[in-house]
């Protein structure tokens, strides 16, 4: 059933919303067409900000920096209950989105899916953003500079639902 | 915030190269990700068309409209500066639904449409509003009910039961954007 509505959730929508215009009598292609004038623009606007976060985030991965940081956090994680195995996708998550799916998909193989480990990775993936891809992207294609408190309060929310998502899986 | 981060990115990457000795690989890779730069943008393009032309049907179609009357009670609490009858609202609940169905290629078109129009309410200024901080806020937190690429993932890896981890990605999901809200409202009345 899932399967199904996962499968199908696109083409499902499309269906739907076309046929229903379509029996209101609008001229459905033309609408479609006008409306995805406006596509382009807004994904050419978006190119130079894309460029610019994944390069920064390139430089990151590439580094090895990941790998220094969890031999530092992981100590001081391990008190308060995160395991040392999360550390990597915790420091990942909210800077690159193919890069904690990389993770993500190697160690859920060496875990098994449905150990502990696996069950927080899995939730954390399931519930959680690419914060710092999202941000710039969607601030940048509107040409706002001045961002206010919005970095801080989604990396807030977003670690606060990653460590929940390690706690929570240890109760359920 | 986002030119420190940016910039704080950038220099712990090239300071941690040189002593760990993966220069050439820092130079290697910022290359490479120019290049998936232009990929990613070739695929959204697509997708951007896509769902701005299939938003513009519906939009025709008042569907938009009722999706927003049914969104309202909620839009009033979480963006009050946003006027009642605006197309803001609109655009705003086709984004959020979206999300919510996991419609992964249409989230990010529809949440730049949903942003220009708060900006056009903002006057396109280049100081975010709260509504525009709010609605990047909601979208940085992951608000599907069916995370549907990780259940493959785990099939894939041999989960005995891949959706058995939903009840912790719901109550998750929850915690983190209850968090998000809360912090936003928080901290755009101390006027940060």
């Amino acid at each position: 059933m899932v399967d199904f509505i996962a499968g199908f959730s696109v083409a499902g929508v499309i269906f739907i919303i076309v046929i229903y215009a379509y029996l209101k009598g609008v001229p459905v292609f033309d609408a479609f067409v006008e409306g995805a004038k406006e596509g382009v623009k807004a994904a050419i606007d978006v190119l130079p900000v894309m460029v610019g976060i994944l390069a920064a985030v390139s430089i990151l991965n590439a580094s090895g920096l990941v790998d220094i940081l969890t031999g530092l956090l992981k100590g001081p994680l391990s008190l308060i209950g995160i395991p040392a195995e999360t550390v990597p996708m915790l420091l990942l998550r909210p800077f690159s989105g193919s890069a904690s799916l990389g993770l993500f998909t190697e160690q859920i193989k060496t875990f098994g899916p449905d150990s502990y480990l696996g069950k927080a990775l899995s939730t954390i993936m399931g519930s959680s953003e690419t914060v710092l891809y999202i941000l710039p992207v969607y601030f940048g294609a509107v040409n706002v500079k001045n961002t206010r408190h919005a970095a801080a309060a989604s990396l807030i929310a977003s670690y606060t639902g990653m460590l929940a998502a390690i706690y929570i899986c240890r109760i359920l | 915030m986002l030119n420190a981060i940016w910039a704080i990115m950038i220099f712990a990457g090239v300071i941690t190269a040189l002593f760990t000795g993966r220069t050439k690989e820092i130079s290697d890779a910022v290359l490479a990700s120019c290049v998936s730069s232009i990929q990613l943008i070739i695929t959204m393009v697509g997708a951007m068309c896509l769902w701005t032309g299939v938003m513009r049907v519906a939009q025709k179609a008042g569907l938009v409209d009722k999706l927003a009357k049914l969104l309202r009670g909620v839009f009033k609490f979480i963006f009050p500066g946003i006027p009642k009858d605006h197309p803001a609202n609109g655009a705003i609940a086709m984004s959020i639904s979206a999300d919510l169905l996991g419609l992964g290629s249409a989230a990010t078109p529809l949440g730049i449409m949903a942003m220009k129009e708060l900006s056009n309410i903002n006057g396109n200024s280049p100081t975010a509003s709260n509504a525009m901080v709010m609605f990047g806020v909601l979208n940085s937190v992951c608000i599907q009910l069916i995370p549907a690429s990780i259940l493959v993932i785990r099939q894939q890896a041999g989960s005995v039961k891949p959706s058995s981890i939903m009840p912790a990605v719901w109550i998750t999901s929850l915690i983190s954007a209850t968090t998000g809200i809360v912090a936003a409202k928080c901290m755009e009345k101390r006027g940060l």
